[in-house]
């Protein structure tokens, strides 16, 4: 039972680390399978969790974690209140740029239990960009595994000139302040 | 069933179906011959296409043979039928019921179960099972629909089935062949108004109905009295807003500017089926596309309330046959002198009866029509966009495939939709405020991928307004797309920033044509409002092009897309006559000077001779007027450009680079730093013939003027060498380069100098 700390390990050479938490499992193992079939020059691994913290016991042969994606699904509060209850088991410095908020299900505004302003205002309180996608359907999903392997990029250190932090400034929005 | 028709209105012989739009039902009627009727039946011949498909459809005579059952047990039913323990009606109401759903229904069968459903014969349940799948297969006659109203006179039905075929109207509305008759018995729905429950499905009905002349100052008053009894209702605020844009003088209370959705949707029980069978019929074959389309009944004046992503034609088919009896349709209908629009074929036709057209029933017919485009831009109606917003605004929120994942099937046809709306954009040189308050909402949702060409075009035709009302709504999100996509996806960005821009400068450009008429007002925005909105786009559109680059590792291709977007910047103020020059950020000014690939070079030369060529005719002109111009370019650009210059000839033509850039984002290196680096002749490492992206060319031109020489000795290039290799450089397409140096450079003489000075602006 401890944080999740960023920066407590070394980065392992031309490889980067993506923590996926959310409560749909199979949701999860789809998304993470499409983001290993995305074309990409370093190797990534991918952890899934249901909730934080992480066990324990395995941590040491745990790699670095170099970004976390919150999965919340906007049909179900539960998955809300279970991103809410994972929060504050993570470090303080992952806050700067290293963790992204996945908001799924956006096909169906019409069955929305959550409210946008509630994710809307997560993202803001944690300084953490809010992505909106729809992963039932298969083209969506590849279009956000490519854009969270971007992210994963950046913020493992690949793009020379492009800090995790640098890149969460530009991802964040005027209007919630 | 034609008799049956007869029987109960005469007068449906009048109408003449034109052949094409009755595909479908008329096979039905065909095969119900062969069955052993009792019934007559007008058409006796089956067209050709459809015994071709009757092999298909072989296993459907059954289930017509059923259907035809069924129709005539309802038709017969004189008496109340009890529900319980009749099977053979529970046997025939699902005969109905499946194949509704599947195929949709004849003209005639429907009128047939409109009238058992309405008459009060069966059990209420029964009626409303009857009118959810009443979906019709090609049109609804008009007939049917007057008996079915006066059967709400008689009073046999219950509440809850008067409502529901309240709504079963509404969404069927664009349905009906003919409305004419349907007007008529406007003050009839209008009386039904006290009803509280139907009231606000009355009014969504009045608001389809409702055209000029039935605005009546007791009408009015009659609204305002039920408003003040009921409270500020929706439903009776929009029938008051609709009133008073047809006849501002006779509504003087003011109304809430917009409301974001006055009626219920009442089509939802039908939708399904609906697209079911159209979809169908679109298999079964091409031409029955038109099924579902309205006649273009030239007369009404109501807004089109159905969501179909086809465009309703109002165009007839070529086909000859079918124009003719158009016509002759055409004729039997127009009591007024009104030119009815189908007819409309050719731009002479226009120029003649320009005077007496009326816009077509379903405004969304329009956008494929490009006289009546022609013509709505030339009658510069209000009322007239409202309708096109509107319908427009419903049908992009309905069938948008990223937030409604159900439409996902359907993405080639809202594909072809959004193409054909920017195309009418493009026809009309205007953006539509439907669109862009379609872009605001849904672009925070979208993820980047579906309709992605579509999305980005449209964005290019986002109005001029006010770029601090923009940047929460558009940039934002689109930022974040932007740092998170591909390549191409930024290069798409901006592309369409760019041509945005574009549109702006030319609306801006018109519009200086149209003040010199004083009577036409220009919009309410002014010049200096003009120039800060641009100035902030040009702005952004710099901060996102520096991340990018950075991003991306200053790939040549995406740096094309930001010098490309410069090339409109850099000319604003002499070919937009707009008093603005912005000059490209560091970010993208460095990259370009010192990329890789000629071609960039070649377009930075460029973009800096027009900066050039319009600051300095921005001097000339603020000299000759000598008054105190409004809008002047402030030192500061003149300041920057001067920097950028000296930076360029000393980069490419002086190799003095790091010693004169006093830009403080610049390539200034101290000389003991340069030692370090221990590169030999660092100094002119980047004039134009050691610069990364020329030195190609200049060991070509080593390798033509000394074919025997293999060391690649560069520094022979010098003197008079010099300008032939300039005059090389030219003949292999730098043209920017050349304009750049011949109007940026001061050589002190042409013969043997390579020392040469740059000329500047002075302030």
């Amino acid at each position: 039972m401890s944080l999740v700390r960023p920066f407590d390990k070394l980065p392992t050479l031309n490889s980067a680390a993506l923590l996926l938490v959310g409560t749909d499992e199979k949701q999860q193992q789809q998304l993470a399978e499409a983001i290993l079939k995305e074309k990409k020059t370093f190797k990534i691994n991918i952890h899934v969790a249901t909730s934080l913290p992480l066990p324990a016991e395995r941590d040491h042969i745990r790699p670095r974690i170099d970004l976390i994606a919150f999965l919340i699904n906007i049909q179900s509060k539960y998955s809300l209140r279970n991103v809410e209850a994972s929060l504050p088991h993570v470090d303080a410095n992952f806050f700067l740029g290293k963790v992204c908020f996945l908001i799924t299900g956006v096909g169906r505004m019409n069955h929305c239990s959550v409210e946008m302003n509630a994710v809307r205002k997560l993202g803001n309180l944690y300084c953490s960009p809010v992505i909106f996608c729809e992963l039932d359907s298969e083209g969506i999903r590849v279009a956000t595994a490519q854009r969270l392997v971007r992210m994963l990029q950046i913020c493992a250190g690949h793009v020379p000139g492009i800090s995790a932090l640098f890149f969460s400034s530009l991802m964040k929005n005027s209007i919630d302040e | 069933m034609k008799q049956r028709g007869n029987a109960k209105n005469p007068k449906q012989a009048l109408h003449v179906r034109p052949s094409s739009q009755t595909d479908l039902s008329a096979w039905q009627i065909g095969e119900r011959k062969s069955g052993p009727k009792t019934v007559d039946l007008k058409s006796t011949q089956k067209p050709e296409k459809e015994k071709q498909q009757s092999v298909s459809e072989q296993a459907g005579n059954n289930t017509e043979d059923y259907l035809e059952q069924a129709l005539t047990y309802f038709e017969r039913a004189k008496d109340h039928i009890p529900l319980r323990k009749n099977e053979v009606l529970q046997k025939h109401l699902a005969t109905v019921e499946t194949i509704a759903l599947q195929r949709g229904l004849s003209p005639e069968g429907l009128d047939v179960l409109l009238n058992v459903a309405l008459s009060g014969r069966l059990a209420d349940t029964v009626n409303s099972r009857i009118l959810k799948c009443l979906i019709p297969a090609s049109i609804i006659a008009e007939s049917s629909v007057v008996s079915a109203v006066s059967w709400l006179c008689v009073g046999n039905c219950s509440c809850s089935t008067q409502l529901l075929f309240l709504r079963w109207l509404i969404a069927m509305f664009d349905f009906i062949d003919h409305k004419e008759k349907l007007h008529a018995l406007y003050g009839f729905f209008f009386c039904s108004l006290q009803d509280e429950k139907l009231c606000p499905y009355i009014c969504h009905l009045l608001y389809l109905l409702t055209r000029k002349e039935n605005v009546k100052p007791f009408r009015v008053r009659r609204l305002i009295d039920l408003q003040a009894k009921m409270g500020m209702q929706p439903h009776l605020q929009a029938l008051l807003s609709l009133y008073k844009l047809l006849c501002p003088e006779l509504v003087s209370i003011t109304l809430p500017a917009k409301a974001k959705s006055y009626f219920k949707n009442s089509e939802r029980l039908w939708k399904a089926a609906i697209n079911t069978v159209r979809r169908r019929n679109q298999a079964t074959s091409l031409t029955s596309q038109q099924l579902i389309l309205d006649i273009g009944h030239p007369q009404s004046r109501k807004r089109k309330w159905n969501t179909q992503l086809i465009l309703p034609a109002c165009t007839m088919d070529t086909n000859k046959i079918t124009r003719s009896k158009a016509i002759i349709h055409a004729d039997i209908l127009s009591h007024s002198e009104s030119f009815p629009v189908e007819e409309l074929q050719t731009f002479s036709q226009l120029l003649k009866n320009i005077h007496r057209l009326e816009f077509p029933s379903q405004m969304g017919s329009v956008l494929r029509n490009s006289l009546l485009l022609h013509y709505m831009n030339c009658v510069k109606d209000e009322s007239i966009y409202l309708r096109l917003y509107y319908w427009m605004g419903q049908t992009l929120q309905e069938e948008c495939t990223w937030y409604k994942i159900d439409n996902q099937q359907y993405e080639e046809e809202f594909k072809d939709f959004l193409d054909i709306v920017y195309k009418t954009e493009c026809f009309l040189q205007e953006g539509f405020s439907s669109c862009e308050e379609f872009l605001y909402k849904s672009l925070p949702l979208w993820d980047g991928f579906c309709c992605r060409s579509q999305i980005l075009r449209l964005v290019s035709w986002i109005p001029l307004s006010s770029f601090s009302e923009m940047k929460p709504r558009l940039c934002e999100p689109l930022a974040q797309l932007f740092f998170t996509s591909s390549l191409y996806f930024k290069c798409s960005v901006l592309e369409s920033l760019k041509d945005l821009l574009q549109n702006w400068l030319n609306w801006h450009v018109m519009q200086l044509d149209i003040e010199s008429d004083p009577k036409i007002s220009p919009l309410n925005t002014t010049l200096s409002g003009l120039v800060n909105s641009v100035a902030e786009l040009i702005h952004f559109v710099g901060w996102i092009s520096t991340v990018a680059l950075r991003l991306e590792n200053n790939v040549t291709f995406l740096l094309y897309f930001i010098l490309d977007f410069y090339e409109t910047v850099c000319d604003v103020y002499l070919k937009y006559n707009l008093p603005l020059l912005v000059m490209p950020p560091p970010g993208v000014f460095y990259p370009a000077l010192l990329s890789m690939d000629s071609v960039n070079l070649n377009q930075l030369c460029y973009i800096m001779y027009r900066y050039r060529t319009n600051l300095v005719a921005a001097k000339e002109n603020e000299l000759i007027k000598k008054t105190i111009l409004q809008f002047k370019f402030s030192s500061q650009t003149y300041q920057e450009y001067n920097q950028y210059i000296m930076a360029m000839v000393g980069c490419l033509w002086t190799s003095s680079a790091f010693q004169k850039d006093i830009h403080p984002q610049g390539i200034r290196l101290d000389p003991e730093v340069l030692k370090k680096t221990r590169v030999q002749e660092v100094r002119n490492s980047f004039n134009i013939v050691h610069h990364p992206a020329l030195m190609g060319y200049a060991i070509l031109f080593l390798q033509q003027a000394w074919p025997e020489d293999k060391t690649l000795n560069f520094s022979l290039i010098k003197g008079r060498r010099w300008n032939w290799y300039l005059e090389y450089l030219y003949t292999q397409g730098l043209q920017g380069l050349k304009l750049f140096i011949e109007s940026s450079i001061n050589r002190v003489s042409q013969a043997s100098q390579t020392k040469s000075d740059n000329v500047q602006i002075k302030v």
